[in-house]
């Protein structure tokens, strides 16, 4: 999970008085996930959200703001000096009913049949890229690119929780119930977020993802 | 202990937020106004992970079984003990007494803190509510509230904190500003918006004339709270407390810390405007925040 690869500097904005986003690009590319994640883990003055071409790096007003500024310079000048054991990525399963509403859709969407779909969207593993949207909520990639799912144009206003969704070369599954807008594929009865977990989160950032049919 | 006998209608406990799990798309939470909930907080002598209550929808009224130091902030708030007391005042309560704290359509979040802090539990490192998932609930009528041992005693009473509550609201331009038309950052800048009924502990909706992004969405990103994300539609939305920690939209400006709590405090139709300031200025008007909290 270390890429050394130094590619163009990155670009620092202020995020109000606390924060600050680094944009380390502005194209979807797995190295730069990668980066975003390294630089998170790598921040220690306050909260870190790494993205897909960006992370912003939260500052703990507790220090001393007028140091933020200077803080992160030297994160980002440090950048790739050392081989950080960032983590180390698990393996996590999923067992998936593929009952999705729109499994047909999908597979119409694609030219490939229903067995076709399940086959492809269960045979390989996934890169949980980071987390948002809402507690648990992984961003998985990448799809097979023979599965064409795009956003509904009219997003469902409930997708129960454990719903399997694709969209634009991703998967997902939806830890609480929640307005969406991704395709639904199968649903699965794993607890994606339990607050009363010692890990509350199934997937973390860089964990490695598969479905498996039931 | 402290006993409620009328919660309101989405009243909570919160401390200064769960910062732990941001990377696993847990939002803060917190305060909706960070400067009332310190500001009551500093006043009973409790410190910043101490817990207090958050109150939605008054009247809202308690005792406590002991004598305590309490404090009462927000906006429009008035507090009676027997008789009316000062809000945003260090108030000395002896065992027994009902507090009642009434308002006006203009109060939104109301801040009580008691010396000692509230002793509920911990969860992934902090006692802010965030009901929606399961972490803590709505407080009902009837709920007891454990309590810490009291930091202050009967001769602290009367200290207080002066704090008005403006529509003035400083901003900083970005991180996306570049994804708009400078014209359109001159815009939001300069009109005025209007409070939608909306609003919640997650955003404050907006409703004025439409900011047009260039790009109508990003790739998404981090967000934090006093981001000011403009959705299709162009009606900006405030990133609050209790936010998702990533979000798709361009984020035209981001409100100071300092000022966060006078847009949460907005009431449904009333207006407020932002002003530009550059980092500098927040980070002078932060301080002297804290001074101010510093001598109370």
């Amino acid at each position: 999970m270390t890429s050394l690869r130094r590619t163009k500097s990155p670009r620092v904005v202020p995020f109000g008085d606390l924060a600050f986003m680094v944009e380390l690009g502005d194209q979807f590319d797995p190295a730069l996930v990668d980066r975003a994640l390294q630089l998170a883990y790598r921040w220690k003055w306050g909260p870190a959200i790494p993205a897909y071409t960006s992370v912003v790096l939260q500052y703990d007003p507790r220090h001393d703001p007028a140091m933020a500024e200077g803080r992160v310079a030297r994160l980002l000048r440090t950048e790739g000096q050392q081989a950080v054991a960032v983590m180390r990525p698990r393996i996590i399963e999923i067992p998936v009913r593929y009952d999705g509403p729109d499994l047909d859709d999908v597979a119409a969407m694609s030219k490939i049949s229903v067995a076709k779909l399940i086959e492809l969207h269960s045979s390989r593993e996934y890169t949980a890229y980071f987390l948002g949207y809402m507690p648990g909520w992984a961003y998985c990639g990448s799809l097979d690119r023979r599965i064409v799912a795009t956003r509904l144009t009219r997003p469902r206003e409930r997708v129960p929780a454990g719903a399997v969704g694709v969209v634009d070369g991703q998967t997902g599954v939806y830890p609480f119930p929640s307005p969406g807008g991704w395709r639904l594929i199968g649903s699965s009865d794993a607890v994606m977020f339990d607050p009363a977990r010692e890990r509350p989160s199934l997937i973390s950032p860089g964990d490695r993802v598969r479905f498996v049919p039931r | 202990m402290i006993r409620l006998e009328g919660a309101g209608i989405a009243s909570t406990i919160q401390d200064g937020g769960r910062l732990g799990h941001v990377h696993l798309g847990v939002p803060i939470s917190g305060p909706a106004d960070p400067f009332a909930f310190r500001a009551a907080q500093s006043l009973v002598g409790n410190g910043a992970e101490d817990a207090a209550l958050e109150v939605i929808g008054l009247p809202f009224t308690f005792r406590s079984e002991t004598s305590r130091i309490i404090a009462v902030t927000g906006r429009d708030v008035t507090v009676t003990v027997r008789d009316r007391v000062p809000s945003w005042t260090a108030l000395f309560v002896r065992g027994g007494d009902l507090v009642r704290i009434n308002g006006t359509e203009r109060s939104r979040y109301t801040y009580v803190a008691v010396s000692g802090g509230i002793t509920s539990e911990v969860i992934l490192g902090s006692r802010a509510a965030y009901p929606r998932i399961g972490i803590g609930r709505v407080l009902r009528a009837g709920d007891a509230l454990p309590l810490g041992a009291a930091h202050r005693g009967a001769e602290d009473a009367g200290a207080t904190v002066s704090h008005a509550y403006g529509d003035r609201i400083a901003a900083i331009a970005g991180p996306h500003a570049d994804r708009f038309a400078p014209a359109e950052v001159e815009r939001f800048f300069a009109e005025p918006f209007t409070l939608s009924p909306q609003s919640d502990r997650q955003g404050a909706r907006l409703e004025g004339v439409a900011i047009a992004p260039k790009v109508g969405e990003l790739l998404s990103c981090g967000v934090v709270t006093g981001a000011v994300q403009v959705p299709r539609g162009g009606q900006p939305i405030v990133a609050l407390a209790d936010h998702g920690t990533t979000g798709g939209y361009p984020i035209i400006a981001t409100v100071i810390a300092a000022d966060i709590g006078l847009v949460a405090q907005r009431a449904p139709g009333e207006t407020l405007r932002f002003y530009r300031v550059e980092r500098d200025e927040a980070l002078r008007r932060a301080r002297e925040r804290s001074d101010l909290l510093a001598t109370a």
